[in-house]
C-alpha cells in the first residue's frame, strides 16, 4: 500500500513536469521575401477593381484593362544593397500608361520579415503600392496593388501582376 | 417684361446659390459620411460666425422628414452647428441615414438651409441633392469604374439590350465621342466617332484615360467628362440614317 501511495506521488510528479509548453517551429521556413522582391519585373497584367462596387455587392466588381494600352511595356527594377537592404528602383514604361508618378528612386518595405507595403521615394516625392500574395514570388510572380481613397475609404483598386524576366 | 426680368434675376440667383454649396465626396450614398462646405458671401449670414443647418429629406417625392438634429426653428441643436472653417466658409459633416433616421431605401433626397440658431435670418434652401442608391439599377447606359478621378482609366457601355428607345435598340456601326470639361465647366476638348468595342451581341464598350485621348498639360484639372454613343439606322429605302443617343456626364472625383 505505501508502494502504491509512492507510486501514485511519482505519477503525478512525472504527469506535473511533464506538461510544459511545447515550442513549434515556424509552420513555413522564414521567406526571405524582400530578396524574392529583387530583380526585374515585367508587368503582364492589370485588373482595375471598384471597391465601392465591391462593398455594396453591385454587379460589374472588376475589369481586366491589360490590353487596352500597352500596359506590358512597363518594367521596374528593384535592387538590394550589399547587406541585403532595399535600395533603389527604376521603372521603364515604355508605352504604358504609368502606375505610379516616380520613375527611379529608392524604395524601401514597411517591415522586412512581412512587408505589407512597398514605398517608392525620390525626394519628397511618395508612391505607396501593398503588397499582394506572397506564393507567387517563389514561382516568380509579384503582385501589387495601389489602392485610391476618399476620406481612408478605398474607393478604387489597380491590382497588379508582374512576372519576373 | 417685368415677369421675364424677374424670371431671369431668380434662375441666376439659384445659380448663385448652388455655386455655394460644394460636397465631399462628391457623390455619396444614405451610409456614406459626407461633409457639406458651404459659403455664405452673399446671403442673409455673411459675416455670422455661428450658424446652424435645417435639413429636410425627400423633397418632392414624399416620405421626407425633418434632420434628426434640426432642433427648433426658434432654437437650433448644438449638433447642428456648422464649423466655420474661414470668413464666410463653414462645413457640417453627416450621414444620412443617422441625420434623418430614415433606411437607405427610404432616402432619396435631401435639402438643407443655414440659419442663425433663433432663426431669425437664413440663405434659401439648397436642394434637392440625390443619394446614391445602395441597390444597383441596370441601365442602357453606365460606366466603370462608377468613381474615378481625370487620371484613371473609364470605359462607357452602352447596354443595348437594356435601350428604351427603339432607334437605340437598332443602333449599329456604333461609336462614342467624348468631351472633356475644365474646372470652370467650359468644353476642354472632345474626340469624336470612336469606333465602339462589341463586346457581345448587344454590349457595347470603350476604354480610354484621358491623357491617351487629348493632350492635357501640367496642372490642368478637368471637373467631367461626357460621352454619348452614335451609330446608324436602317431607313425604309434601306439607306444609314445617323443616330444618337443622349449625352450621359460623369463628374470626376478627387482622390485623397
Amino acid at each position: 500500500m505505501k508502494a502504491l501511495k509512492y507510486l501514485l506521488i511519482a505519477l503525478c510528479t512525472v504527469a506535473f513536469f511533464g506538461c510544459k509548453p511545447e515550442k513549434f517551429g515556424p509552420i513555413t521556413s522564414n521567406v526571405a521575401v524582400v530578396k524574392q522582391l529583387q530583380g526585374t519585373w515585367g508587368l503582364t497584367k492589370v485588373v482595375q477593381v471598384d471597391q465601392d462596387a465591391k462593398t455594396k455587392g453591385f454587379p460589374y466588381k472588376e475589369l481586366d484593362i491589360t490590353n487596352v494600352y500597352a500596359y506590358k511595356d512597363l518594367v521596374i527594377a528593384l535592387q538590394l544593397d550589399a547587406l541585403g537592404n532595399p535600395s533603389t528602383f527604376t521603372i521603364t514604361n515604355g508605352n504604358a500608361p504609368k502606375i505610379v508618378d516616380l520613375t527611379s528612386g529608392n524604395w524601401s518595405v514597411d517591415q522586412n520579415l512581412a512587408p505589407t507595403t512597398i514605398a517608392l521615394k525620390n525626394g519628397t516625392v511618395t508612391n505607396a503600392l501593398s503588397l499582394g500574395s506572397y506564393t507567387g514570388l517563389s514561382s516568380g510572380k509579384l503582385y501589387l496593388v495601389r489602392n485610391k481613397s476618399i476620406n481612408g475609404k478605398v474607393i478604387l483598386s489597380y491590382q497588379y501582376e508582374f512576372t519576373k524576366k | 417684361m417685368k415677369k421675364l426680368i424677374l424670371s431671369i434675376i431668380f434662375s441666376l440667383s439659384t445659380l448663385w446659390a448652388f455655386s455655394q454649396v460644394t460636397f465631399s465626396p462628391v457623390t455619396f450614398t444614405a451610409e456614406d459620411e459626407v461633409t457639406i462646405t458651404l459659403d455664405v458671401t452673399g446671403t442673409p449670414l455673411a459675416g455670422i460666425d455661428d450658424i446652424y443647418i435645417w435639413t429636410f429629406s425627400n423633397d418632392g417625392v414624399g416620405g421626407g422628414k425633418d434632420g434628426l438634429v434640426n432642433g427648433q426653428w426658434g432654437n437650433s441643436s448644438d449638433a447642428a452647428k456648422f464649423t466655420k472653417i474661414a470668413t464666410n466658409k463653414f462645413t457640417f459633416k453627416f450621414t444620412g441615414t443617422t441625420l434623418f433616421g430614415q433606411s437607405p431605401a427610404e432616402l432619396i433626397n435631401f435639402g438643407f438651409l443655414a440659419k442663425t440658431k433663433d432663426g431669425s435670418k437664413q440663405t434659401p434652401d439648397y436642394k434637392p441633392y440625390k443619394f446614391d442608391p445602395l441597390v444597383f439599377v441596370p441601365t442602357q447606359f453606365r460606366v466603370f469604374p462608377a468613381k474615378l478621378d481625370q487620371t484613371d482609366m473609364a470605359t462607357v457601355y452602352f447596354h443595348q439590350d437594356l435601350a428604351t428607345e427603339q432607334s437605340l435598340q437598332r443602333l449599329f456601326d456604333v461609336k462614342v465621342t467624348i468631351v472633356f470639361y475644365d474646372a470652370a465647366g467650359n468644353e476642354f476638348a472632345r474626340r469624336v466617332d470612336m469606333i465602339a468595342k462589341k463586346e457581345t451581341d448587344k454590349l457595347y464598350a470603350y476604354s480610354f484615360i484621358p491623357d491617351r485621348l487629348v493632350t492635357i498639360p501640367s496642372g490642368t484639372v478637368l471637373s467631367k467628362f461626357s460621352y454619348q454613343f452614335t451609330g446608324n439606322l436602317k431607313d425604309a429605302n434601306g439607306g444609314n440614317t445617323a443616330t444618337s443617343g443622349p449625352v450621359v456626364e460623369v463628374a470626376y472625383l478627387t482622390f485623397n
